[in-house]
């Protein structure tokens, strides 16, 4: 078996391979030296920044995936920890009438229980008068 | 932008080799003259991509096949459905002088171009690159176990249709 696949092997590379088109050299070379893309290049914008990326990613492609794997941990840590008491104070429905009834008759009971109170100085309405800004003071006292 | 001497340099130590592995994988002459450029311009206009490279053969065939990839992508389902329906297989060897040889290396295109792409850059790069398994997982950047894999699925399935041929045509390939 291993001697009839080394004989396949050994007549499979003797098979002689295409040369490369002589006038390319030039042609290619030209191209290169002006820097013009070949026409599969000038396809597409995408496919031109694609070549272009991997040409940053391929020395290094495991530091930057490391790096990528790093920020999305980070997203994932941040959004799992996020606080979410707005989402939940709005999911929250309005208590029920009866409940509200029975808590305004708590609050009446309460009012009952404790009697009138006085408002405190610095609970009652100061009643604002406007006064003189300080050239009218002053003609005022003249 | 790289200097002139030293594309000239890399074309003439590199082009050979790559347009062998490209016409295999892109089984099309002008899509393979695409990559080429595409390679030698971005070699051109990225004058430190080569720095710290140990293997250039091996780095420029990554790039390579990157490249077809992208190529092939690019090419819509359409276009892959008319050139499948012209069937015309474009051979990565040298046509032979002796009618039995050209049999032969006709009969392994197809079968080459019958085997998958990954299997077929394996393949390749094994037979007339030369390269070890080492060499290869290092180029195309797949486990050595993968490289290995691949390789014997290829081999198999190309001796399987070469057979037939092969014990008809015993005399060895002087060409």
């Amino acid at each position: 078996m291993n001697e009839q696949l080394e004989q396949i092997e050994r007549r499979l590379r003797r098979q002689p391979l295409r040369q490369v088109p002589a006038e390319w050299r030039e042609e290619i070379l030209a191209a290169a030296v002006v820097g013009q893309p070949s026409p599969a290049a000038r396809r597409s914008f995408l496919s031109t920044r694609d070549f272009q990326l991997s040409t940053i990613f391929w020395p290094h492609p495991v530091a930057w995936a490391g790096l990528a794997a790093v920020w999305i941990f980070i997203f994932a840590v941040d959004f799992s920890t996020r606080d979410r008491t707005p989402v939940i104070a709005a999911n929250n429905l309005p208590p029920p009438a009866e409940v509200m009834a029975e808590v305004h008759l708590q609050q009446q009971l309460l009012v009952e229980l404790l009697g009138p109170r006085e408002t405190r100085d610095a609970d009652r309405q100061r009643n604002f008068v406007p006064k003189p800004r300080s050239e009218h003071m002053e003609m005022a006292n003249v | 932008m790289r200097r002139e001497p030293e594309l000239r340099r890399l074309y003439d130590e590199h082009a050979q080799p790559l347009y062998a592995f490209l016409l295999n994988f892109t089984r099309d002459e002008s899509d393979t003259r695409d990559v080429l450029q595409e390679i030698f311009v971005k070699l051109a206009r990225n004058p430190d991509l080569l720095d710290g490279i140990r293997d250039e053969r091996a780095f420029l065939l990554r790039l390579a096949q990157n490249a077809a990839i992208d190529l092939i992508r690019r090419r819509g389902a359409r276009e892959r459905i008319r050139e499948n329906l012209a069937a015309e297989i474009v051979s990565p060897f040298a046509p032979a002088t002796d009618p039995d040889e050209q049999t032969f290396r006709d009969e392994l295109a197809r079968g080459l171009a019958d085997l998958p792409a990954d299997q077929r850059a394996v393949v390749h790069l094994k037979l007339w690159e030369g390269l070890t398994f080492e060499g290869i997982a290092a180029a195309l950047e797949i486990p050595l176990n993968t490289a290995a894999s691949r390789y014997r699925y290829g081999l198999d399935k190309l001796r399987a249709r070469l057979r037939p041929l092969y014990e008809e045509v015993k005399k060895p390939s002087n060409e």
